[in-house]
């Protein structure tokens, strides 16, 4: 009897600890290639130095995106927030723009100051072309420039046509999951980050 | 005299034309781009349609919509936006919105904006939105 309580307590942590990681249906390592970035202060950093040892929530921009991108940056800010009233502040939050020929460091951090975003917590990364390509191919993320405009001083702008997407990483540099950036349940995000942190 | 208008006026409403509810925008930066939302409340028997909005507050406004095809997500100028007979139309986030290119100024949160909406029906209808952070 003590026996089969036994195994049915085994089985039974074992279907708990699968439903589990099913919910986090990703285990892709990132770790395996460097990329050098440039954050918001024009300083080069590593990519994933700079998301290693901490749980990491990272959105795909470009801060010419009127509609989409706001949306996906303000629901991180609002999973910040909502971190912080539960007591968690070691979540670290990135902002990856596909957008490095008009999102030059200084662009990124007006882009984050006007939304009172604490740089503590948060990365606002840019970099080479090809660097930045490289690395969306990792997270599966595309973006391509669309429609121009010609002003009349000859400026050129443009829009771009990209995945909607905020990614969670683990503190070993994993990705572990997917969300629709500008639609994310935030709760859904909140309790992934509590299960991968163990809080 | 009074009374006999409030009188005439409870069986007799006045078409309110066109009502612009709760008008706001998004922060950015000067230079960079923000969207402008809004709902259209049409109460009149006509449908109405909204084909240019202008303001002093950007460099070019258009008129867009937000499409998706799975997890890709894109934006396209739509020109106009009809708003059928005694109906609603809501400029909302990931849908229609106003397209405000090359801001002329810092938004921030608690901003105003004046806008001119060029209707076929109701003509110019002048509306101020404010910067909300959301």
């Amino acid at each position: 009897m003590k026996k089969r309580i036994e195994i049915l307590l085994t089985a039974g942590i074992f279907l708990f600890t699968l439903s589990c990681s099913q919910d986090l249906p990703l285990d892709k390592d990132l770790t395996k290639k460097s990329y050098k970035l440039i954050n918001q202060d024009s300083m080069v950093v590593d990519f994933p130095e700079i998301i290693l040892g901490n749980i990491s929530v990272m959105g795909f921009i470009y801060t010419h995106c009127p509609d989409i991108c706001p949306m996906t940056t303000h629901n991180m800010y609002l999973t910040e927030m909502s971190l912080k009233k539960a007591g968690i502040e070691d979540v670290k939050f990135v902002a990856l723009s596909f957008d490095p020929e008009r999102d030059k460091p200084h662009v990124l951090k007006k882009f984050a100051e006007i939304r009172d975003i604490d740089f503590k917590n948060w990365t606002l990364v840019t970099g080479e072309q090809s660097v930045i390509y490289d690395l969306l191919r990792r997270f599966d993320v595309r973006a391509v420039a669309t429609d121009s405009v010609f002003y009349d001083d000859g400026e050129v702008s443009y829009s771009m046509m990209h995945t909607d997407r905020i990614s969670l990483i683990d503190k070993e540099g994993r990705l572990r999951k997917n969300y629709m950036g500008s639609r994310i349940n935030i709760e859904e995000l909140i309790q992934d980050i509590k299960y991968l942190g163990e809080y | 005299m009074i009374t006999l208008i409030i009188i005439l006026n409870l069986f007799f409403p006045i078409d309110d034309n066109i009502k612009i509810v709760d008008p706001w925008m998004r922060p950015n930066a000067k230079g960079m781009a923000s969207a402008l939302y809004f709902t259209i409340e049409n109460t009149t028997e006509t449908t109405d349609t909204l084909y240019k909005v202008e303001s002093e507050i950007a460099e070019r406004i258009e008129i867009h919509e937000t499409y998706s095809s799975g997890d890709v997500i894109g934006m396209r100028e739509v020109g106009m936006i009809v708003v059928e007979a005694s109906s609603s139309f809501e400029l909302k986030p990931g849908a229609h919105h106003i397209m405000l290119m090359k801001l002329k100024q810092d938004l921030k949160e608690g901003n105003n904006g004046d806008f001119i909406l060029h209707f076929k029906n109701a003509g110019e209808i002048k509306i101020t939105a404010v910067v909300k952070l959301k």
